[in-house]
């Protein structure tokens, strides 16, 4: 029992972190530990756990591991699981923000903060551009996005009304 | 503190638990309390919280998480935020796994899952719009966008290697006295 936990907490603290790129870069990676190397699940199994986190809201990668986790060792599995994919990277962000909050007002951080964010910019809307592709199929899904945007631009909808919304929608017009 | 604490766990738990499309889609959402609603902070330090994460690997929804909820209310703030953030979810897929894999490919959830796509692209878009108005005050700022464009399109260069090199560069432009 224990050297399982042991196991999900290192194999989730791997594929996580190694995992550059947010939730999606780090399913291969949980799929090599939980497939491939500790043999919990088959790959058909992996498929089935990724097809109900997709369809669920949230982070994906804290999902899988709470999956696997319950899979493997119940309870206990599932806080090591989620202890390995998110406790590191959380510890290092408290740490980072410490600095970010205490040099505030020295002239190097703004600088770097200045160089920084121009570049944020870019890779966030980069993932607008990547997602885009795959999610505009026909002219109905553009007439949403357009009215998202007016909706978000003037009349400033809060996005958790425009999210519901469209899902009624969607069941209305798709279904 | 009390109220800070629920704050935060009602505002990640909301943000989080509509964003269909994994943690690129809570972005937003985040941004919408943290920045609009609550007020905790303004749009380059949601920029700034961004830099952080994106610069570090694993999932980019509780990093966030922890940043905002450090912020507003410390080492228990972090806590309440990562509850919303994973709280739920964690619980659904543990207890009602079986029961959505039955549903995960049903055409009701699909049609609802295909109208949603188009707001979550618009919705980080408008993310990117909204930090990029302040994120722009002058030609060398333009000029590192481009610059990462490049480096994105042209060369498979992990994101944390260019966080890292325009912060350093960063530094060492703007870093010494007249940066405003």
């Amino acid at each position: 029992m224990l050297s399982q936990l042991w196991d999900l907490f290192i194999a989730f603290t791997r594929a996580s972190n190694l995992g550059f790129g947010g939730g999606p870069a780090v399913i291969p990676l949980i799929q090599v530990e939980a497939v491939d190397k500790y043999h919990w699940i088959t790959n058909e199994q992996f498929a089935d756990a990724l097809a109900v986190c997709n369809a669920l809201p949230a982070p994906i990668a804290p999902k899988l591991g709470a999956y696997i986790g319950y899979l493997v060792a119940g309870w206990p599995g599932v806080l090591a699981a989620l202890l390995g994919t998110i406790g590191p990277t959380f510890v290092a962000v408290i740490v980072l923000t410490n600095v970010l909050m205490k040099y505030s007002n020295s002239p190097g951080l703004k600088g770097a903060l200045k160089g920084v964010r121009p570049v944020v910019v870019v890779l966030v809307a980069q993932t607008a551009v990547e997602m885009g592709f795959t999610s505009f199929p026909n002219l109905i899904t553009w007439g949403i996005g357009a009215v998202t945007a007016v909706s978000l631009l003037w009349l400033k909808i809060h996005p958790a009304i425009l999210i519901v919304l469209s899902m009624v929608f969607g069941l209305i017009v798709f279904y | 503190m009390v109220k800070d604490l629920w704050d935060l766990f009602i505002a990640f738990t909301r943000a989080s638990n509509l964003g269909f499309g994994g943690g690129p889609a809570v972005v937003p959402l985040i941004q919408a309390e943290a920045v609009d609603k609550y007020k905790w902070m303004n749009n380059e330090e949601y920029a700034d919280a961004l830099a952080i994460s994106n610069a570090l690997p694993g999932p980019i929804a509780t990093k966030m998480a922890a940043y905002v909820g450090y912020r507003v209310a410390g080492w228990p703030g972090a806590f309440s935020a990562l509850l919303g953030t994973i709280g739920p979810m964690v619980l659904v897929v543990v207890l009602l796994g079986n029961l959505i894999m039955t549903y995960s490919q049903s055409p009701a959830l699909q049609a609802m899952l295909q109208a949603v796509r188009p707001v979550v692209v618009v919705l980080i878009a408008h993310t990117a719009y909204e930090m990029g108005r302040k994120s722009f005050p002058d030609l060398s700022t333009w000029l590192i966008a481009l610059v990462t464009v490049g480096i994105i399109v042209l060369t498979s260069l992990h994101p944390a290697f260019i966080i890292v090199a325009s912060m350093l560069l960063g530094y060492a432009v703007w870093g010494k006295k007249r940066s405003k």
